[in-house]
C-alpha cells in the first residue's frame, strides 16, 4: 500500500504546527505496526521547472519532426527545440526546464545545438517530470497560469515522500490514507480534519428513488448507497489529481474513474460509477448470479458466473461482480453523461471467494475481503466522492437510494487496566489509555480509577479487528510504544522439571553425533517422494501404505517417503556428477506410512492421533566409493553402524539376515542387532552393498562401490549404562583354530555355535578354566581371518578363530586348557557338520 | 687372590666395553657375578685362606663386587642414553596422512543451528518437544484461531494429505501445533521449544516447500510481554552476539494478541567502536533484520486448549531455522541446504 506524505498532511489538523516530517512519519509507521517497506522521495528537482509560455513556433530548418519554439520564462524569450507533436498554440503554457535544472529522472538540462539550432532549455512531458505515465507528448498546462511561476507552486503535492507500507490483514482501516492519518494523529497529537469526515448530508435533499437500488441478497450486502448523477462531463482530471494518483501507483483514466480511485485511496472505501444509460431500466439489482450467466469485466475477461457470485445487475444481466470488478458494458466512457455512483459494504468471505474463483484480485476486492466500514466512513467517502464529481466532472445528483442488509453487530468490549499492565509488563497512565482509545475512534467510558480502571469500550465500525480485550491492549501497546515495555524476565515458578529431550530424540541426537564423528556428512532431504521410488524400495506393500499428498507440487513429490535412501542416492548422484569425490552422507529423518490398524494411545490427543499416519524416525547412511574392496568397505560401514550404536549404549552385532533386504546385494549384506538391558537382541537395521539393479536405475556406477546402512530408531533398545563386573585377577590364555567352511556361512553364525558350546562347559567352580573374554579384546571368541584362495576349494573359506580361557581364582595352565579347547572344537565340528557345512579342520 | 680379583674386574670392564645391548650386559653379569660367576667363585676360595688374611680378602672382594656392579650400571646407563639419543635423532613427517586416517564428518548447518538454539533455550529452562509432521487441520489451524476462510487454509498455500478417515489432514505449515498438543497435555507452567520440519506450498528461489522452524512457548501466571522481550534479547545475544539490539514491531498473527515481528540489529554492518549498525546489503540498508514472529498467546488459543486465559498468560514466538542458518553461515541460497553437495556441507565444521 502506497501512502503519500502530502496527502497525510492534508488530512491532519496542524493546530499551527509544522506539517509532519518524513523521517518522523517513517519511524512512527513502523512502530505502529505499519511497516515501511520502502520510502521514495518523489519530485526532487521539480522546483527548477517553471511555467513557460509559447511565444512563437516554427518548423526546425533542418529536421521535419522538430519545432523551433520561443519560450517565455517570465523574464526572457528563449529558443527551444522540441520534438513533441502536441505543442499548444502560441500563448499556450508548458512545463519548462531551464538550463541548469536537473529533472527528477536525473537529466541535466544544458544549452545545446540541435541540428544547427540552439536550444536553451527543455519542454517536458509527464514522464520526464515523473508526475504521470504519459510520455507520448509534452505536458500542456492551464493557459491561465503565469509564465515564470514554479510548477510546484501551481500544483500542490508534486514534491512528496511516498511510503510503501505493509498492512497486516487485521488492519483494513489502514488501507486508506484516512486510517493511516488517524493512527499517526494519535502519535503526533493531531486529528483528522472534520471536513474530511463529513457525511452525505448535503445530498440528502435529492429525491429518493426507491427503484434505483433493489437488494435481493441482504446477507451478502450489508449496505448500498446509490446516487443517480446527471450532466457528467467526462474528460481528463486536473493535473493535481493525476499527479496524486500517479504518486500512489494508480493510473489516471478519466475524471469520473479517477475520483473513485482517489476516494478509494483516501478512505479505503471502494466505489464504482456505472454509465446509467447502459443499465437496462436505469437501475441496479443486488443479487446472486444464476448459474450460466456471463459477464465481460472491465479488463475484458469473460466471467462465467454461478450462484455463489454476488452481482450488481441491471434489469436483465450482471453489470458488476460485486466488490471485485465492474462490467465492460456499463463502464464510464468519454461519451457518458448519466451515472450511478455505488458505495457499499459487501460481505468479506463472499468477495474473497468470488475474487479467488475468477482470479481477479483488485484494489477493491482487497479491501472488501478485509472488511470496509459500513458506518460513518462509508458516508464520509460518499460525500467526498460526490463533492469531487461535482467539482471535477460537473455532476449533479438527481436522485438517491439506500438499502440496508445484514452487517456485523457492534459489541461492547471491556478493558481492565490491571489486565493491560499484567499482559504487557509495563505500567501505563490511565489517562494515556483513554487518550489513545479516543484518538482511535473507540468510544470509551471509564469506571474506577488508576490500576482498577475499567474501560467500557465501543469500537468503531471501521475497526472490525477490535473485538476482544486483548485487541484493545494491542492498540494501547502500539501507541504507548512497544519500546516502553521493559526487558524483564518473568518471576517464574520454574520449569516443569521434565527431561530436555524425549528419549527417542536423545538417542537420535547421539547417533547423529556418532555418524558425524565417524566421517559422515549430514544431509537433509525432502520428505516427499514419488510412487516409483516407493515401489523400488518397498514393493507393492509400500504403495498400499503410502501417505499421499492431495495437492503436490509435482507428481514425483506426490507421496511421503518410507525410506531415506532415495534422497541419499539422489545426493550421491549429484555429487558424483559434480565432482566425483568420495562421498559419505547420512540423514536422520522421518518416514511416513499408514499403519495396518489405527495406533491407540491414552493421551488427550488420542482421538486425533488415531487418524494420523505413523511417522517413524530413521537414520540412513550411504558412501561412495569405498576405500577398499567391497567386502572390506561393507565391513567398515557395518563397524561404523556398530560403533554408532555403541555410542547410544547398546551392545551391537551383525547378523546375516534370514530373509535378505531387496535393496542390497544379496551376498553383501548383514542385519544389525542391538541388545537391550535384559540381554535380548533386537534387529535394528541392515547394512551392505547397494543392489546393482538400484545403482543402474539411479544412474549410479554399479561397480560394487556404493554401501549403505539403515537404522530404525524406534527399534533400538534403551541403552545400558553398564554395571561393574569384577576385573579378572588372573591372566587368560588363548587357543586358535582354523576351520574350513562354506563361503555363505557368516563368521557370526559359526561364532554363535562355538560360543554356545564353550559356555556350556562353564563350571561354577572358580578354579575351573572356562571360556572368557580375554583381557585384551573384551571378546571371548574372535574371528581373525577369512581366507579364500590357494589351498582352499572354491566357494569355501578358511576361518581362523581365537578362543580365550581363564579361571576366576587362579592362573590356568596350558596343560588343562588344551584338552578343554580340543573338546570344544570337536563338539563344534560335529555341530557344523549337522548344520550341513561340511567343516574341515585345518 | 687379590690379583685374581683385580684381573677379573679388569676382564669384566673390557667385556662391558664390548657389550652393545641389555642382553650382552646380562650375560656379562651372569658370567662374573652370577651364582657360578668367576668373581663369585673367588669368594668361595676364601675358606682356603689363613684366618688372619680372610678379613682383608673379604673387604677386597666386596670392594671389587661393588665396583663390578657399578661398572655394569654405568655401562647400562650409557647404552640407554645412547639409544635415547639415537631415538631422539629420528624425524617423522606428521604432515603425511596416517594409515588409519578417518576424516571428521559434519552436522548439517540447520542441525547445528537447531542445536545451538535448543541449548540456549534449555539453559533458560525450556524442554524440547516434537510433534507429527502430518497434522489434523484442527491442531494446525482451528485451535490456533485461524478463521475458517483464512487464506493459509487454501490448497494453494498448504499441502493436504489424503486421509483414511473423515479427518482433514495437512502437512503442518508451522511448528505451532506442538503448542496446542503441549497445552492440551499439560497444566502450566509450560516452557517448551518445538523445532522441526514444516511444509508450505511455495517453491521458488527464496522458498522451499519444506523448511524448518523453532517455536517457543511459555505459559504461567504473570507472564508478560516484558519477559518475551527479555527472552528474545538473550537468544539474540547468545546466538548472534552480545549487545545487539532487539526491536519489536506490532504485527498480526492469528494465534497471538498483541502480536509483534521481531527484528534484531544487523550484526553484519555493526561498527565496533560505536556498536551501532550502519546499513548493508543484508539488512537492505535498514540496520534491522527480521528474525521472528511473536506475541502473547491469544485467549481463543488458550480456551481451545483448555487453559483458562484469566488464570494464565503466555507468550509464543516462531522463527525460521533455515533463515537463522543462512544468517549465521552467510548462506546465500536456500536450495543449497537440501542438495547434499559435500562441498557445501563440509564448509560448516562446527
Amino acid at each position: 500500500m502506497l501512502i503519500s506524505l502530502c496527502w497525510l498532511n492534508e488530512l491532519l489538523t496542524t493546530d499551527g504546527q509544522a506539517p509532519l516530517d518524513a523521517t518522523d512519519v517513517g519511524v512512527a509507521l513502523t512502530e505502529l505496526g505499519l511497516e515501511v517497506e520502502a520510502e521514495t522521495r518523489a519530485g526532487e528537482g521539480l522546483e527548477a521547472v517553471i511555467v513557460g509560455e509559447i511565444r512563437a513556433k516554427e518548423a526546425h530548418p533542418n529536421a521535419d519532426r522538430l519545432t523551433a519554439v520561443t519560450v517565455f520564462d517570465g523574464a526572457d524569450e528563449l529558443p527551444v527545440v522540441c520534438g513533441a507533436s502536441n505543442l499548444p498554440p502560441v500563448g499556450g503554457r508548458v512545463a519548462f526546464a531551464p538550463v541548469g535544472a536537473t529533472l527528477p529522472n536525473g537529466l541535466e538540462i544544458a544549452a545545446r545545438e540541435v541540428r544547427g539550432a540552439t536550444s536553451r532549455g527543455m519542454i517536458c512531458s509527464e514522464v520526464e517530470l515523473e508526475i504521470g505515465p504519459d510520455g507520448e507528448g509534452i505536458l500542456v498546462l492551464d493557459p491561465s497560469w503565469s509564465a515564470g511561476v514554479r510548477l510546484v507552486d501551481c500544483v500542490a503535492g508534486l514534491q512528496d515522500v511516498v511510503f510503501e507500507i505493509g498492512v497486516t490483514p487485521n488492519r483494513p482501516d489502514a488501507l486508506g490514507h484516512v486510517g493511516v492519518a488517524r493512527d499517526l494523529g494519535v502519535r503526533f497529537s493531531r486529528t483528522v480534519r472534520a471536513d474530511r469526515l463529513g457525511g452525505v448530508e448535503a445530498w440528502m435533499g435529492a429525491s429518493v428513488d426507491p427503484a434505483l437500488v433493489q437488494l435481493d441478497a441482504p446477507s451478502a450486502c450489508g449496505r448500498y448507497r446509490g446516487f443517480a448523477l446527471e450532466s457528467l462531463a467526462v474528460g481528463p482530471s486536473p493535473l493535481w489529481m493525476r499527479a496524486r494518483l500517479h504518486r500512489v501507483g494508480l493510473r489516471p483514466i478519466n475524471n469520473v474513474v479517477d475520483v473513485t480511485n482517489f476516494v478509494l485511496s483516501e478512505y479505503g472505501q471502494p466505489q464504482h460509477v456505472f454509465d446509467r444509460d447502459q443499465l437496462e431500466g436505469g437501475r441496479v439489482v443486488i443479487r446472486s448470479a444464476t448459474a450460466g450467466e456471463t459477464m465481460t469485466a472491465l479488463d475484458e475477461s469473460e466471467l462465467a458466473l454461478d450462484g455463489a457470485d454476488l452481482v450488481i445487475a441491471d434489469a436483465s444481466r450482471p453489470q458488476a461482480l460485486a466488490g471485485v470488478m465492474g462490467g465492460a458494458a456499463s463502464m464510464v466512457t468519454d461519451a457518458s453523461t448519466r451515472g450511478l455512483l455505488e458505495i457499499a459494504w459487501f460481505e468479506p468471505t463472499g468477495v474473497r471467494k468470488s475474487s479467488k474463483r475468477h482470479g481477479l484480485h483488485t484494489d477493491s476486492s482487497h479491501r472488501f475481503e478485509r472488511q470496509v466500514d459500513h458506518g460513518d466512513l462509508l458516508d464520509a467517502a460518499a460525500g467526498r466522492a460526490l463533492t469531487l464529481l461535482e467539482t471535477l466532472a460537473g455532476a449533479t445528483v438527481v436522485s438517491r437510494c439506500e438499502v440496508q442488509g445484514e452487517v456485523p453487530p457492534a459489541a461492547e468490549v471491556t478493558l481492565r487496566h490491571a489486565r493491560l499492565e499484567g499482559l504487557l509488563g509495563v505500567s501505563v497512565p490511565p489517562a494515556e489509555v483513554s487518550r489513545i482509545l479516543a484518538g482511535l475512534g473507540v468510544g470509551c467510558v471509564v469506571d474506577g480509577e488508576g490500576a482498577t480502571s475499567v474501560y467500557r469500550c465501543d469500537p468503531p465500525s471501521f475497526r472490525p479487528d477490535l473485538a476482544l480485550e486483548v485487541d484493545l491492549i494491542e492498540e494501547v501497546m502500539r501507541h504507548f510504544g512497544i519500546d516502553a515495555v521493559p526487558v524483564e524476565p518473568a518471576p517464574t515458578s520454574g520449569a516443569r522439571g521434565e527431561t530436555l529431550r524425549e528419549p527417542l530424540y536423545a538417542r537420535a541426537h547421539s547417533l547423529v553425533d556418532a555418524f558425524r564423528e565417524l566421517g559422515f556428512h549430514e544431509h537433509i532431504g525432502f520428505a516427499f517422494t514419488g510412487s516409483r521410488e516407493l515401489e523400488r524400495f518397498g514393493g507393492g506393500a509400500a504403495i498400499e501404505r503410502a501417505v499421499e499428498v492431495a495437492n503436490p507440487l509435482r507428481s514425483q513429490h506426490a507421496m511421503m517417503r518410507q525410506s531415506l535412501l532415495p534422497s541419499l542416492l539422489d545426493a550421491l548422484k549429484l555429487n558424483h556428477g559434480r565432482h566425483g569425490r568420495r562421498v559419505a552422507l547420512f540423514e536422520l529423518g522421518r518416514t511416513y506410512a499408514w499403519p495396518d490398524a489405527p495406533v491407540k494411545s491414552a493421551s488427550v490427543t488420542a482421538a486425533i492421533d488415531a487418524t494420523l499416519p505413523t511417522e517413524r524416525l530413521a537414520l540412513a547412511a550411504a558412501l561412495m566409493p569405498g576405500r577398499h574392496g567391497p567386502a572390506e568397505n561393507a565391513r567398515a560401514l557395518a563397524k561404523v553402524a556398530l560403533d554408532a550404536l555403541g555410542r547410544v549404549g547398546c551392545a551391537a552385532r551383525t547378523r546375516t539376515p534370514a530373509g535378505g533386504d531387496s535393496h542390497l546385494h544379496p551376498g553383501v549384506q548383514a542385519g544389525l542387532e542391538a541388545r537391550d538391558a535384559a540381554g535380548v537382541w533386537h534387529p535394528v537395521g541392515v547394512v551392505g552393498e547397494l543392489h546393482p539393479e538400484i545403482c543402474r536405475s539411479w544412474d549410479l556406477p554399479d561397480s560394487g562401490d556404493i554401501f549403505c546402512v539403515t537404522l530404525d530408531l524406534h527399534a533400538i533398545p534403551a541403552g545400558d549404562h553398564g554395571r561393574l563386573s569384577a576385573l579378572p585377577r588372573f591372566p587368560s590364555t588363548s587357543r586358535d583354530v582354523s576351520i574350513e567352511l562354506p563361503e555363505e556361512v557368516a563368521a557370526s553364525s559359526a561364532m554363535a555355535v562355538l560360543g554356545r558350546l564353550a559356555r556350556a562347559r562353564a563350571a561354577g567352580d572358580p578354579n575351573h578354566p572356562q571360556i572368557s573374554a580375554s583381557d585384551a579384546s573384551g571378546r571371548e571368541i574372535e574371528a581373525l581371518e577369512d581366507y579364500r584362495g590357494d589351498g582352499v576349494p572354491a566357494q569355501r573359506k578358511a576361518m581362523l578363530f581365537r578362543l580365550s580361557y581363564r579361571a576366576d581364582a587362579r592362573s590356568v595352565t596350558d596343560e588343562e586348557v588344551q584338552p578343554l579347547h580340543e573338546e570344544i572344537v570337536a563338539e563344534a565340528m560335529s555341530a557344523f557338520e549337522s548344520e550341513g557345512w561340511a567343516p574341515v579342520r585345518r | 687372590m687379590s690379583d685374581q680379583l683385580s684381573e677379573q674386574l679388569q676382564q669384566l670392564t673390557e667385556e662391558l666395553a664390548r657389550s652393545e645391548d641389555a642382553d650382552a650386559l646380562y650375560e656379562v653379569r651372569v658370567r662374573y657375578l652370577g651364582k657360578k660367576g668367576s668373581i663369585t667363585a673367588l669368594r668361595r676360595q676364601m675358606g682356603k685362606l689363613a684366618p688372619e688374611d680372610r678379613k682383608a680378602f673379604g673387604q677386597a672382594f666386596n670392594a671389587v663386587k661393588v665396583e663390578a656392579e657399578r661398572a655394569i650400571e654405568t655401562r647400562r646407563d650409557a647404552l640407554v642414553s645412547a639409544a635415547r639419543e639415537a631415538d631422539l635423532a629420528r624425524h617423522e613427517d606428521l604432515s603425511m596422512p596416517g594409515a588409519h586416517e578417518r576424516e571428521l564428518g559434519t552436522l548439517h548447518p540447520i542441525t547445528q543451528t537447531r542445536r545451538a538454539l535448543e541449548d540456549i533455550f534449555a539453559r533458560m529452562g525450556f524442554a524440547v518437544k516434537e510433534g507429527p509432521h502430518i497434522e489434523d487441520e484442527r491442531y494446525n489451524f482451528d485451535k490456533l484461531n485461524f478463521q475458517p476462510g483464512h487464506p493459509a487454509r487454501d490448497m494453494q498455500d498448504t499441502f493436504f494429505v489424503r486421509p483414511r478417515s473423515d479427518a482433514r489432514l495437512v502437512l503442518r505449515t508451522h511448528t505451532s501445533p506442538v503448542q496446542v498438543r503441549t497445552m492440551l497435555a499439560h497444566e502450566p507452567p509450560i516452557r517448551v521449544v518445538a523445532p522441526g520440519t514444516v511444509f508450505r506450498k511455495d517453491d521458488d528461489a527464496t522458498h522451499s516447500p519444506m523448511f524448518h522452524q523453532l517455536e517457543g512457548l511459555f505459559v504461567d501466571r504473570h507472564v508478560t510481554m516484558a519477559d518475551l522481550k527479555a527472552t528474545l534479547y538473550r537468544f539474540v545475544g547468545e546466538f548472534f552476539g552480545e549487545g545487539l539490539n532487539v526491536r519489536l514491531r506490532p504485527s498480526y498473527f492469528p494465534f497471538v494478541e498483541p502480536g509483534a515481528e521481531v527484528d534484531m540489529q544487523c550484526p553484519f554492518c555493526r561498527e565496533e567502536a560505536s556498536g551501532a549498525s550502519v546499513g548493508c546489503g543484508l539488512c537492505k540498508g535498514t540496520t534491522w533484520i527480521e528474525i521472528a514472529g511473536s506475541g502473547m498467546v491469544h485467549p481463543h488459543v488458550f480456551e481451545s486448549c483448555g487453559i483458562d486465559p484469566e488464570r494464565y498468560t503466555g507468550w509464543a514466538f516462531g522463527l525460521g531455522l533455515d533463515r537463522m542458518a543462512m544468517l549465521k553461515y552467510a548462506v546465500t541460497h536456500l536450495r543449497l541446504f537440501f542438495d547434499g553437495d559435500v562441498r557445501f556441507l563440509e564448509q560448516f565444521p562446527c
